[in-house]
């Protein structure tokens, strides 16, 4: 072997490192369950949508005679004109009391019955808005086009001006509620595969340094190799995770006929993914630095303490900061990772944001992993006694 | 040739290993001796670079050692384990790799290596699956599958049952016969002395003794015991030689020099019949027990 070989040999093992790490994955059980689970729950949330979104409701109506039915009737059209997913039926009752028997039995969700000159709807133990709404819409329409019929005039005449258009001079503020839904579900993505795929590094870590085997690794390669090794394999491992969740959730979108929501989601996701990279790889550094720190895998529970409550604080204030916090939010690394692609959702950011964003995002992740390295590097070999973060960061610094 | 130089280490204000020097040449087999404690596995990591010395250099042929020569020594650490879900071929592929092997010449080594130890069908198992005999055994691969120039065992023989050490050392002579260096420690002394073409012993950090086994025992002072048929009590009366002990018809005794064998028998002969006069060397383990001792206080 020639001197120039081994040189090139040594500066990319970190991809043998790295495909152990994807490949010791792939074939864990507990890793391929918890996939298919989120998997699992991602189809499950877009069905029930559909479900719910998709379904017309029908309700019974008692009514007593035919000017009762024909109510219903046009209070049933006007549902369906307004989308409303309601539709209603008439049920035909011999006597005012049989009307309020079939509802008190269940049979009829409401009766129509004639009160005087005017109308009465009676319910069961609630009252139903929906309900009121149209009938009482369908009513009115029918008594003021007999009164216009009784003054010999029609109804048209006298609703003749009456129109009202509604248009929006910036539209898009319907969005709003789809943003945030949008920033929570990134938010979320971020939050479980940094937690999940974090404690994933930080176990394989120890588990090299409680089995000494570091030591034998320790001797073949350099360090900063087996570093880049696990934190290329688990990000490789944890952005498949997300694409794939993604993919499933963009095709559910499609299926459920959603796609124009598509339109709205897109250019967030398109930016999710690049910051999400970035994000991950610092994070994912820190969490080889909770690995290095424990002297057996027990310890990762008090080690990972500082980095579990930052991953939280990361997604919540993504998810839930506003204003001027989050445009703050949307420029500091790793936060930004959550609170940018938000912004870029809610519409209120310019095309060199995401940018700018992004840079600061990378000088930082640079920065973090050198002082990662530094870190593990002295915690690694240590396996006298457990370190904390500000002995190991101490050490790093001197 | 791997040669230690004023290698030393503290550790806050300790000092683990205080100053050793000594040499593993090509082709030998040098045992490290030295109890609990007294720095050998110190010293071992330091020459893999695991740790840092605070002081003197670990030289490679007659350069100091980088870490490209580093890759390519096999190194058994003094606590086992290497991952226990992985399959044993898996890791020992991947170890191979790691130290610059192709993954098809790994494969084909792990491969060997397994049928070797008799534990070619167990290749495809989970290393926790196997007894912890076994397991040594494969730690032990995973130190030499890369075809290493230089060998450094820490405890090598530890926890191997009688056929396992036969096996480990038919495995050492060969690298040893391909000119390669071996430097193992051991607690078991009888065996270092069987098998090491040097011995080196640490205490308290400290390089008390070096050299070849037989150098070694001859070292410190000939004694000789003498059997003869009547009372041996007239030795007492000789003012050229030490007495050790003596007891009925039996004396030990420390002469001045060699010559002086000659005459003792010439005066047992003299008085009675002599049974036996044997030249008594020290064991590996005398010679442990006393330099450790010197050292000790």
């Amino acid at each position: 072997m020639t001197a120039g070989t081994t040189e090139i040999a040594t500066r990319s093992v970190w991809r043998l490192v790295a495909a152990r790490e994807v490949a010791v994955k792939l074939r864990d059980r507990n890793f391929l369950v918890s996939t298919a689970l989120m998997l699992v729950l991602v189809v499950a949330a877009i069905g029930i949508q559909f479900a719910f979104s998709g379904h017309t409701e029908t309700k019974k109506i008692a009514v007593q005679g035919p000017a009762g039915s024909s109510i219903v009737a046009s209070a049933s059209a006007m549902a369906k004109e307004a989308d409303a997913k309601l539709k209603l039926q008439p049920v035909r009752a011999t006597s005012a009391t049989a009307v309020e028997h079939r509802v008190t039995a269940g049979k009829a969700d409401a009766g129509l019955l004639r009160a005087g000159d005017g109308w009465r709807l009676v319910g069961k133990t609630s009252r139903n808005s929906q309900l009121a709404t149209y009938l009482g819409q369908a009513v009115q329409q029918d008594v003021v086009r007999r009164n216009a019929a009784a003054a010999g005039t029609t109804l048209a005449d006298l609703q003749h001006g009456a129109g009202l258009s509604y248009d929006l001079l910036q539209p898009g503020g319907d969005d709003e509620g789809t943003a945030r839904a949008g920033g929570v579900v990134f938010g979320m993505l971020f939050y479980l595969a940094a937690l999940l795929f974090g404690m994933a590094i930080a176990n394989s870590v120890v588990e090299e340094k409680q089995n000494r085997i570091v030591e034998i690794i320790a001797s073949a390669i350099p360090l900063r190799q087996l570093l880049i090794g696990k934190i290329v394999g688990n990000t490789v491992l944890a952005l498949g995770q997300v694409v794939l969740l993604s993919l499933v959730g963009v095709g559910g979108l499609l299926v459920t006929d959603n796609a124009d929501l598509l339109d709205h989601l897109a250019p967030g996701i398109g930016w999710f993914v690049p910051f999400f990279l970035v994000g991950f790889l610092a994070l994912a550094a820190l969490w080889a630095v909770v690995g290095a720190l424990a002297t057996r895998s027990e310890d990762v529970q008090s080690t990972s303490a500082p980095m579990t409550a930052l991953v939280a604080i990361v997604f919540f204030a993504g998810i839930l900061s506003t204003g001027a916090i989050q445009v703050i939010l949307s420029f500091v690394p790793i936060f930004s990772t959550i609170a940018m692609p938000a912004r870029i959702l809610s519409g209120d950011t310019a095309w060199w944001d995401p940018l700018l964003s992004l840079v600061i995002a990378l000088v930082g992740a640079y920065g973090i992993l050198r002082l990662a390295e530094r870190m593990y590097r002295r915690a690694l070999l240590q396996t006298s006694h457990k370190m904390s973060f500000r002995q190991a960061l101490r050490a790093a610094t001197d | 040739m791997l040669r230690l130089d004023g290698l030393t280490r503290r550790f806050s204000d300790t000092l683990a290993v205080d100053d050793v020097s000594f040499e593993v040449p090509d082709g030998q087999l040098v045992g490290f001796v030295g109890g609990n404690g007294a720095g050998k596995t110190t010293t071992m990591r330091m020459v893999m670079g695991v740790l840092a010395a605070s002081d003197g250099s670990v030289r490679w042929d007659d350069r100091d050692v980088t870490a490209r020569d580093r890759r390519e020594f096999g190194y058994l650490p003094e606590e086992r384990g290497l991952y226990p879900k992985q399959p044993v071929i898996d890791q020992l592929v991947y170890l191979a790799q790691l130290h610059g092997i192709s993954r098809s010449g790994a494969h084909r080594r792990a491969t060997e290596l397994l049928a070797r130890f008799g534990l070619g069908e167990r290749a495809k198992d989970k290393l926790e699956t196997l007894s912890l005999g076994n397991q040594q055994r494969v730690q032990v691969m995973a130190a030499v599958i890369s075809r290493p120039k230089m060998l450094v065992l820490d405890e090598p023989f530890s926890g191997l049952d009688p056929a396992a050490v036969d096996d480990m050392v038919g495995l050492l002579r060969e690298f040893t016969a391909a000119r390669v260096p071996v430097l193992f420690s051991s607690h078991q002394l009888d065996l270092v002395e069987r098998l090491c073409d040097r011995i080196v012993i640490l205490s308290h950090g400290r390089l008390v003794a070096n050299g070849a086994a037989e150098e070694l025992r001859r070292s410190g002072p000939i004694r000789h015991r003498l059997v003869t048929g009547t009372d041996a009590g007239w030795v007492r009366d000789l003012d050229w030689l030490r007495i050790v002990d003596v007891a009925g018809n039996t004396a030990i005794v420390q002469l001045a020099a060699e010559s002086d064998t000659d005459r003792l028998l010439a005066e047992a002969m003299g008085r009675g019949p002599v049974r036996e006069l044997a030249e008594l060397v020290p064991s590996v383990a005398d010679i442990y027990r006393e330099v450790t001792a010197e050292a000790g206080v």
